[in-house]
């Protein structure tokens, strides 16, 4: 009898470089399954959970550097006035739509990274999400960060999980993908067909690499359905994302054995009626944040959980006609967890020195953030994920 | 002699796989796959058979003949919140959008000669506009029609066509780009997403692009367009190295006739129909020196890029739900509208609703297990409503028979003996089938 895992792993190598050994053991549902139960998340194992936000937070109505008088002329019509700000040093306040946050930041939770992007950073959210996906400045790395780290772990559909349906590209590795769970619930396939279902998911010494991801996905699911099923509760009311770190958390205090949760929102992309969107934007992720931090707070895992807030641009420094802003550079990213080392890294990119486009320069590279959550958390060196990457920012 | 002739004549030459393979490319990319029979006869005939079979659009198409397209009607501005006004708005608004929806797929699964729709999907990704934030179906109606009436005509006239598009400028801000406050995000997206790709610009370009495109506004709720000569930009503006006086329509004409439009249109086809891996080659793009959409598919159809086992794509999942309902025969409105608007939206793919300006993913990002969810639940709703007498063959033919329905060129033995464990039950034969990677999958 082969052992399943070694089935799995030669499976990888295969899809992977292109070598392939027969493989006729059936992968075993309940074996996969109790596997993962019996093998919950082992105490103090760090976890990083990944917030991505879509379109380009505006970094400058998140923390507003309000005492400059350059933030009030630059973009008078969207500067927020000082009864909507939350100020944390004689510089620097919160948007008042993000009191959550403000208020862990004052228990010294909240790492804030000012000024992050990479070198002559790209105004194309496409190009720019990207870049921090992949964490590769060339098109020609089209593996994510997680999955090149996934890629270096035994398999295990728990490794890395995304809530959603379709996988963010920060995910994907050369080997291994990330799973995804769904808001809506997961439900096995029923009916007179379901019992030969999970044989499609075996894999064939005949797949071409994409038809393997497909068999692979429905093995996946299989295995993760059995476990994560009974936890997966739609909650009844709240915001798209407070939905989505409801689940998470409710899934880390179960000890799900994964390390890398992923979740996102969208719509960030305020060219126009900034305030009023922005605004109620970040007011939800603050909302599902806190709710998060408490639940985490709460449960077994308070120590473990570390959790990274990052967009793939800032916004331009001077506001436009339609109360909105253009594409930019630079923005602050938030580390967030009960041992973090809270407080200001890096340094505000002054409104007086701009680029020729008008934008932020950038004072930290987001590789150097991942390096130190790539240390810290996944305790995987940043070259091993970052080839030729060596730096690494700890707020740990 | 006379032995081998007799045995030539007595067991015909099984295609070989390349043919299968090649055929069965051609037939789900372009044409969202088979109808039943339509595989194993074009087995029959030489590849430039099929080549030719999948490039039709210009006949009068007998299939779309009974599809009404919905008659939407201009709903003005929305009234006041809370008011039964409201109500009555918001019930027309989603009644719009579901038969908008449904319409359109009814029309991919019923052309006779599906590569005008084919393509129309293609450029909805393209410039990829989304009801999440136009709202209103008019005008994603009627973009829609251009997008139809360009699909396979000139690529400069769909661009001077989609730069004053109600739904495109609404979805990109363009109705707060003014001289003194310029937008730039239509300008931006213009040239990186749709026209040239990133990097083919400067910041320069994009700022007096945006200039550019002053004057126009928009009526939300019906897309009209109009254009004030008193709020546009007059003065010369220089854009890629040429200096003008532009508006929306020259300003794509010169964005379009840069060489640089050739080799990015070329390579998005490239992208979406061939492979998300491999890149294409440079006469690929000399097809399209005139901009001419046709030419540009029919040096794709005819490339010898299908006999490359490297070239395999995922299907998305509306190419997946209407390959289905072709070999069916299951008209997409006849089904639950509800439930497989709701299973195709909770995969990431509901059209008219692309999830950023950027278009649909692809690839392997359609592969998860949350998707596999929702494709059960499809599968289940067209098996139930579907014709499935193609497998109505005697059981140990079934298997093959399946693979020359559905356009597979070959299944996996894992397949093959999970099917051969279900010949008693067609319906549970055909849901293993639809679920396989060989058919999720266009290899």
């Amino acid at each position: 009898m082969i052992n399943c895992e070694f089935d799995r792993r030669r499976f990888l190598q295969w899809t992977g470089a292109g070598l392939f050994a027969a493989v006729s053991a059936q992968l075993s549902l309940d074996t996969l399954a109790s596997a993962a139960s019996s093998t919950p998340l082992p105490t103090n194992t760090p976890i990083l959970v990944i917030v991505t936000l879509y379109g380009g937070n505006d970094g400058l109505n998140t923390v507003v550097p309000f005492t400059d008088p350059t933030y009030q002329s630059a973009r008078p019509n969207i500067a927020l006035p000082s009864s909507k700000l939350l100020p944390f040093t004689d510089a620097l306040a919160f948007n008042s739509s993000i009191p959550e946050i403000s208020g862990l930041y004052a228990q010294n939770k909240v790492a804030i990274v000012q000024g992050v992007s990479y070198p002559n950073p790209s105004l194309s959210h496409f190009t720019s999400m990207a870049i921090w996906q992949s964490a590769s400045m060339t098109a020609a790395v089209s593996s994510g960060w997680i999955g090149r780290w996934l890629d270096l772990q035994p398999h295990s559909p728990f490794n890395a999980i995304g809530v959603g349906s379709t996988l963010p590209p920060l995910m994907v590795g050369d080997k291994s993908v990330a799973s995804m769970v769904d808001l809506g619930g997961i439900q096995l396939p029923w009916g007179p067909a379901a019992s030969l279902i999970p044989r499609l998911g075996r894999p064939s010494s005949s797949d071409v690499p994409l038809e393997g991801s497909a068999a692979m996905s429905m093995t996946d699911f299989y295995s993760t359905a059995q476990v994560l099923g009974p936890l997966v509760i739609k909650s009844p009311t709240g915001s798209f994302i407070s939905e989505q770190l409801s689940l998470v958390s409710t899934l880390i205090n179960a000890n799900v054995p994964t390390r890398v949760w992923e979740v996102n929102l969208s719509s960030f992309d305020t060219h126009v009626g900034e305030l009023e969107d922005q605004n109620a934007l970040l007011a939800e992720v603050d909302a599902a944040l806190g709710a998060f931090m408490t639940s985490i707070s709460a449960g077994t895992r308070s120590n473990d959980v570390t959790v990274l807030v990052y967009s793939e641009f800032g916004r331009r420094v001077m506001s436009n006609a339609g109360l909105g802003t253009d594409h930019g550079t630079s923005a602050p990213v938030f580390i967030i967890g009960n041992t973090v080392k809270g407080g200001l890294y890096g340094e505000q990119p002054p409104l007086s020195a701009l680029d020729v486009n008008g934008n932020l320069q950038v004072t930290t590279d987001f590789r150097d953030i991942y390096g130190g959550l790539l240390h810290d958390v996944l305790n995987t060196p940043v070259g091993d994920v970052i080839p030729s990457w060596s730096t690494a920012l700890s707020v740990h | 002699m006379r032995r081998l002739s007799q045995y030539i004549t007595r067991v015909p030459l099984t295609p070989s796989y390349t043919k299968r393979l090649a055929t069965a490319r051609l037939l789900h990319r372009f044409n969202f796959g088979p109808t039943p029979g339509q595989f194993a006869a074009l087995l029959s005939e030489d590849l430039a058979t099929t080549q030719r079979t999948v490039l039709e659009h210009s006949l009068p198409d007998p299939g779309l003949d009974s599809l009404v397209a919905p008659n939407l009607p201009d709903l003005g501005p929305f009234p006041v919140a809370n008011t039964p006004a409201a109500t009555t708005f918001l019930d027309a608004i989603v009644q719009g959008q579901t038969e908008l929806v449904s319409w359109w797929l009814d029309r991919m699964v019923a052309s006779r000669y599906p590569l005008t729709e084919r393509m129309t999907w293609f450029w909805h990704g393209h410039w990829a506009t989304a009801l999440s934030k136009v709202n209103y179906p008019l005008p994603m109606q009627k973009q829609n029609n251009t997008l139809r009436t360009y699909a396979l005509a000139n690529f400069r006239d769909m661009a001077k066509a989609m730069v004053v598009d109600g739904a495109l400028n609404f979805w990109l801000d363009n109705e707060e780009n003014f001289v003194s406050s310029p937008n730039e995000n239509l300008a931006r997206e213009l040239m990186e997403l749709m026209t040239l790709g990133v990097n083919k610009f400067t910041q320069d370009d994009v700022t007096a692009a945006a200039r550019a495109l002053t004057g126009y506004s928009t009526v939300q709720s019906n897309g009209n367009v109009t254009f004030d000569a008193q709020q546009h930009y007059s003065k010369p503006l220089t854009i890629l190295g040429t200096t003008s006086k532009l508006d929306a329509e020259s300003l794509a004409e010169l964005i379009v006739s840069k060489h640089e439009n050739a080799v990015f249109i070329a390579d998005r086809l490239w992208f979406r129909f061939v492979s998300g891996t491999t890149t294409p080659p440079h006469s690929l793009a000399a097809s399209f020196a005139n901009r001419d959409i046709d030419s540009l598919v029919s040096a794709l159809v005819h490339s010898t890029a299908w006999n490359d086992p490297a070239n395999s794509l995922v299907k998305s999942p509306v190419e997946w739900f209407v390959g289905t309902c072709k070999a069916l025969k299951v008209q997409p409105s006849t089904l639950n509208s509800g439930g497989f608007q709701w299973d195709l939206s909770q995969m990431g793919q509901s059209p008219f609703n692309p999830p950023n300006v950027g278009g649909w993913p692809y690839g392997q990002a359609w592969l998860s297990g949350v998707a596999f969810q929702y494709r059960f639940d499809l599968t289940q709703a067209i098996v139930a409503m579907g014709d499935l007498s193609p497998l109505s063959v005697p059981k140990s033919k079934m298997v093959q028979a399946c693979a020359d329905w559905l356009g597979v060129a070959e299944w996996s033995r894992r397949t093959a003996s999970t099917l051969a464990a279900a010949t008693d039950t067609p319906s549970e034969f055909a849901t293993l089938a639809l679920l396989a990677p060989e058919y999720v999958v266009s290899a």
